[in-house]
């Protein structure tokens, strides 16, 4: 319920020019408030897993990214999106429609499977560890820009659509980043946008190496980088 | 000029054949699951995830190895190919080479 007046003050705030960051209604709110069922989820998840691996982990080179642990609604909202032709992504277009993952029934159970698998406790990371120039001018530009949405620690917000990017692959945030700044990434949040006009290529690659560095919260994490999912037996 | 040992030449072509072997001996079955291939044309190469998606089972490996070159470089950049073209980094020509030769024999 809490999502649905979101999303109506969302729309109601942001009337037009944001209405590609969130349009309410629909599938959307429909998945967020279904109870989810985890074993429908798991069978869901099959074709997903083709690329982002049974555990979810995505790949450290970026190409596909780690959607283990990622906030249910941030994962709705995308799907959402691919699907309605809100977010360009043809590699994945085909798998977001309701032939390969369902109704929102499916779309919720699958977002609620993946939110429960444990992280990848090796996720891609800048060049820069902590100590280096670069790192600390990360970490200042992640405190004066970041922390007010995305959180001190990188854990985002489940109920206002902001993506846990905490143990996320730094090629693949580097490219999203890169997207939403230039405006490819057609449903990134404007203010995301304004906020982040400003940065040159080597900020942005200070900025996603600090938050690639950022511990991810133990009880999140797999035991091990050889960790498998044991559903997938 | 000094003769080159023949030892030298042996371990250098040893060398070569060991670089090689790896791409030879790449297993086409295993980098058509890898390499996500069989995620949009299915495990059998003929059950596209999509109908506009070309069944790909028992195509000649010259002309499917040219097309996965021809994605991977942007020479070939029509119809739905910007799907595909968001994975060819994943291979390279070896590669590429053992997946047209597996797919011919599915």
């Amino acid at each position: 319920m809490k999502f649905k007046i979101f999303t109506l003050l969302a729309a109601l705030a942001f009337c037009g020019s944001a209405a590609a960051w969130l349009e309410g209604g629909g599938e959307r709110d429909e998945a967020l408030d279904l109870e989810p069922d985890l074993e429908n989820g798991l069978d869901v998840y099959e074709v997903c897993s083709g690329c982002h691996l049974p555990e979810g982990w995505g790949k450290k080179d970026g190409t596909f990214p780690q959607l283990a642990g990622q906030h249910r609604s941030v994962l709705i909202k995308q799907l959402a999106d691919i699907r309605e032709g809100n977010r360009d992504n043809p590699t994945m277009y085909p798998f977001a429609l309701p032939r390969a993952i369902g109704e929102a029934q499916s779309l919720a159970d699958v977002v609620a499977y993946t939110e429960k698998l444990p992280m990848n406790p090796d996720n891609g990371k800048g060049e820069w560890p902590a100590g280096t120039p670069e790192f600390d001018m990360g970490k200042k530009l992640y405190e004066d820009n970041c922390v007010e949405c995305h959180g001190k620690d990188g854990e985002g917000s489940a109920e206002k659509f902001y993506p846990k990017i905490h143990g996320q692959h730094y090629a693949y945030m580097l490219r999203q980043f890169e997207w939403v700044r230039d405006g490819k990434r057609r449903n990134a949040n404007p203010d995301m946008v304004e906020q982040i006009k400003s940065f040159s290529n080597k900020d942005m690659q200070a900025v996603i190496n600090y938050v690639s560095r950022i511990p991810v919260p133990k009880e999140d994490l797999a035991p091990s980088a050889d960790w498998t999912n044991p559903d997938f037996d | 000029m000094k003769p080159v040992n023949p030892i030298i030449i042996s371990l250098a072509m040893l060398a070569s054949i060991m670089l090689a072997t790896p791409a030879l001996a790449a297993d086409g079955a295993q980098l058509y699951k890898t390499k996500t291939c069989f995620t949009c044309h299915g495990k059998d190469g003929k059950t596209p995830i999509l109908d506009t998606y070309p069944k790909i089972a028992g195509q000649n490996p010259a002309y499917s190895l040219q097309q996965m070159k021809d994605i991977k470089s942007g020479a070939r950049a029509n119809g739905l190919s910007a799907a595909m073209k968001g994975v060819m980094h994943l291979v390279n020509d070896d590669e590429m080479k053992a997946l047209a030769e597996y797919i011919a024999t599915l």
